[in-house]
């Protein structure tokens, strides 16, 4: 917290001393001692596992990675707060300091723009903030929310997002302090960390049945850390309802996988997958990984060791799309090609 | 063991007809008035006044069409509701596809935020009527047995009045209750249906606060939640130690899909594998418990573009002794017995499916006494 310090006001400056908020709120997605928070790598350096400073990043992760493009997401959880005004002027010292402290010294460096949705002039003056540095690749959001994210109340950020060429990132957590889950607060840990993936699952039928895609036909929206191997039964469930209930919402022109695999990808981790290759056989003729994947080293976390058995039953067309191309066009911000008749259409 | 019911001779009577085709999911509705008469009457005078003041908000936000019940189910008579007539019921289902058995859930009291004496007398007047006029009208019912849920001691002794007519084979309890289902304030509802070798069957519905990602705003994304939230729920079951404590639980996942469960087994053995040693009520891999406890009914049935997919995620689940077969009558998206499991399923499988999982599960004879009119072969 202390590094944010300069990017603040006076005020903002006493406001968090005086309090003794920090930045996370009071539940932490990664407790420390979680077998899941880092890997042993991670815990072979000194605590925290999370690079807190390039030094850090660049003795741990780059000095080591191959990778040629590396995106940062550091996630501040900015809504846990409730003064939207402080939330607003977090999000955009987070930002400061990211690009002071990582981008400006690495020329492989990426990053996600950090973002409070409390007031959305403010999210979408801090994306036009960063709109003109090539360096912000992604709006991070997360993936819990108080209202789903294909929500109208949330269509000025993806607007925003796709003018600019940005991703839109879900990222696994959120909400730090409120009910993960449908139904209400869980009880460990455990449950917590599984309920992102169902909680993403749920974010994926609200974009899909807003129309969000239709309206922003050049959008990407990227999940990240939520898994992946759930998406097919979902799909199957989801176009077995379309095809029946269409009307409700006929700004749905496709069947929603469709618009998932065109608009959507997801993080390699958690590759929470089973040992037996058949198994994973099967997932990989349910599943389009070569469309859907993109590579996540996830550092510092741990989610075991699912991706190496994923990536052994590849093809090299397949296992160089989820390394490399899918990413990189995820990422890319040229702004593809449009077609001049964008098919509007207007939600009731 | 799959669709292995044995038909030793001293149970069969020449002439009696083998079982073929159990619904595990069939809709009777009462209307307000038709419970009246099963209430006390300041339990009618209470209700007259002021009505149910729950948060059910499945009838209302998102709205679903036509009460999202197929059109050809309102019966002739006025007021009557989809599933509110014997008759229709048995023509429409029971008579055209040749249904053996139907195990009927009334879903009215799903929501249980009624005060006590309310919510204790709403289910017991619901298995009143249930009993006088449908398990008395047609001997192929059966029925799941409504219970206070939100009053765990009182819903044991709704349990426990029931327990003893074979024709209740379930007990009934909401897919989304007030807590997650592995608070161990419902416990004593498992553990007291556990004891009648009485499944419980967690249904779609009950209080769903669309906490997480949010409230949907349409019919069909609140429908496709249905999925995850129950995904939710397994993991809070299995997380709670409820299937090492009470090993003689047996649940029934009832209208949120099947083939979700490969993946969170997945997930849940992964996450194991990293936290297990901390979780010391989960000796077991997760997906033991779930393959020793849990039981799927089918509707509706996710339906791939290559229907082998349904299969592989059967194989992966280990779910072919686990499925039960079901249409949902009256609802809208009722699942056909002859066209909605994938034709590639071979005969064994599918008769564990639409009858054998399902006779074992409910402990219902294999045979019928008394065949339907117009079964089909």
């Amino acid at each position: 917290m202390d590094v944010l310090l300069p990017y603040l006001s006076d005020y903002w400056r006493q406001y968090l001393e005086g309090a003794m908020i920090g930045l996370h709120g009071l539940i932490d997605a990664y407790p420390p001692g979680a077998p899941t928070s880092a890997s042993e790598r991670a815990r072979s350096f000194p605590a925290p596992a999370v690079p807190s400073g390039y030094p850090a990043l660049r003795e741990r992760v780059l000095d080591e990675a191959d990778a040629e493009l590396i995106v940062l997401n550091c996630l501040t959880a900015l809504e846990a707060h409730r003064n939207p005004y402080y939330a607003a002027a977090l999000a955009t010292a987070v930002n400061d300091w990211v690009r002071d402290e990582f981008l400006s010294r690495d020329e492989r460096l990426r990053a996600s723009i950090a973002l409070s949705i409390a007031v959305p002039d403010d999210a979408v003056a801090e994306i036009e903030r960063r709109a003109d540095d090539p360096r912000w690749v992604q709006v991070l959001l997360p993936v819990r929310s108080e209202l789903p994210w294909g929500h109208p109340s949330h269509h000025a950020i993806f607007a925003a997002a796709e003018r600019h060429g940005l991703a839109i990132g879900l990222h696994a957590w959120g909400r730090p302090g409120q009910a993960p889950t449908p139904n209400g607060f869980t009880s460990t840990y455990f449950e917590d960390y599984l309920a992102n993936q169902a909680v993403a699952q749920s974010q994926l039928v609200s974009l899909v049945c807003e129309g969000v895609f239709e309206r922003y036909p050049d959008l990407r929206v990227v999940l990240i850390e939520c898994g992946f191997a759930w998406l097919a039964p979902l799909l199957w469930r989801f176009d077995k309802d379309w095809k029946g209930i269409w009307r409700e919402v006929p700004w749905v022109k496709q069947l929603p996988s469709e618009y998932v695999y065109r608009h959507v990808r997801a993080t390699t981790g958690p590759a929470h997958l089973p040992r037996e290759p058949r198994a994973i056989r099967q997932l990989l003729e349910t599943i389009d990984v070569g469309r859907l994947l993109a590579y996540a080293s996830d550092y510092p976390h741990d989610h075991g060791g699912g991706l190496p058995r994923l990536l052994s039953e590849l093809d090299n067309e397949r296992r160089d799309a989820v390394l490399t191309t899918n990413a990189a066009a995820l990422y890319n911000r040229a702004r593809p090609d449009r077609s001049p008749d964008r098919d509007g259409v207007s939600a009731p | 063991m799959i669709g292995a019911v044995d038909l030793s001779a001293e149970d069969r009577t020449e002439g009696e007809p083998l079982v073929r085709l159990v619904d595990s999911d069939v809709h009777a509705q009462p209307m307000p008035a038709t419970l009246m008469p099963y209430l006390s009457v300041d339990a009618r005078r209470y209700l007259e006044r002021y009505g149910r003041r729950t948060h059910n908000d499945m009838h209302a936000y998102p709205r679903a069409r036509g009460a999202g019940t197929r059109l050809d189910a309102w019966p002739a008579q006025p007021g009557a509701p989809p599933g509110g007539d014997p008759e229709l019921l048995r023509s429409q289902l029971l008579d055209e596809w040749g249904v053996d058995y139907a195990v009927l859930q009334v879903l009215n009291a799903l929501d249980c935020y009624d005060p006590a004496d309310i919510a204790v007398e709403l289910p017991r007047a619901i298995n009143d009527w249930l009993t006088q006029a449908w398990l008395e009208f047609d001997d192929r019912l059966r029925a799941a047995i409504v219970v206070p849920h939100e009053y765990a001691h009182l819903a044991v002794r709704e349990i426990e009045r029931r327990a003893p007519d074979p024709r209740f084979v379930a007990v009934l309890m909401p897919a989304n209750a007030q807590e997650l289902l592995g608070s161990e304030r419902y416990w004593p509802i498992y553990e007291a249906a556990s004891a009648h070798r009485l499944p419980i069957m967690f249904h779609t519905g009950g209080f769903i606060r669309n906490l997480g990602a949010g409230p949907p705003s349409y019919y069909i994304a609140s429908h496709v939640n249905t999925s995850p939230a129950m995904q939710t729920q397994l993991v809070s079951m299995v997380a709670s130690g409820l299937f090492q404590a009470l090993t003689n639980v047996r649940i029934v996942v009832t209208e949120c899909g099947v083939s979700w469960v490969t993946a969170l087994r997945w997930a849940m053995d992964s996450a194991w594998e990293l936290m297990g040693p901390d979780h010391p009520r989960l000796e077991r891999r997760p997906s033991e418990y779930i393959h020793d406890h849990v039981w799927f009914t089918t509707q509706p049935v996710e339906e791939p573009a290559e229907p082998q997919h349904l299969l592989y995620a059967i194989e992966q689940a280990q779910l072919a002794d686990r499925l039960l077969f079901a249409t949902d009558y009256p609802h809208w998206d009722f699942d056909s017995p002859t066209q909605a499991l994938p034709r590639a399923m071979d005969a064994k499988l599918r008769a564990a499916i639409m009858h054998g999982n399902a006779l074992e599960l409910f402990g219902l004879r294999p045979v019928r006494s008394q065949p339907s009119p117009l079964a089909t072969p």
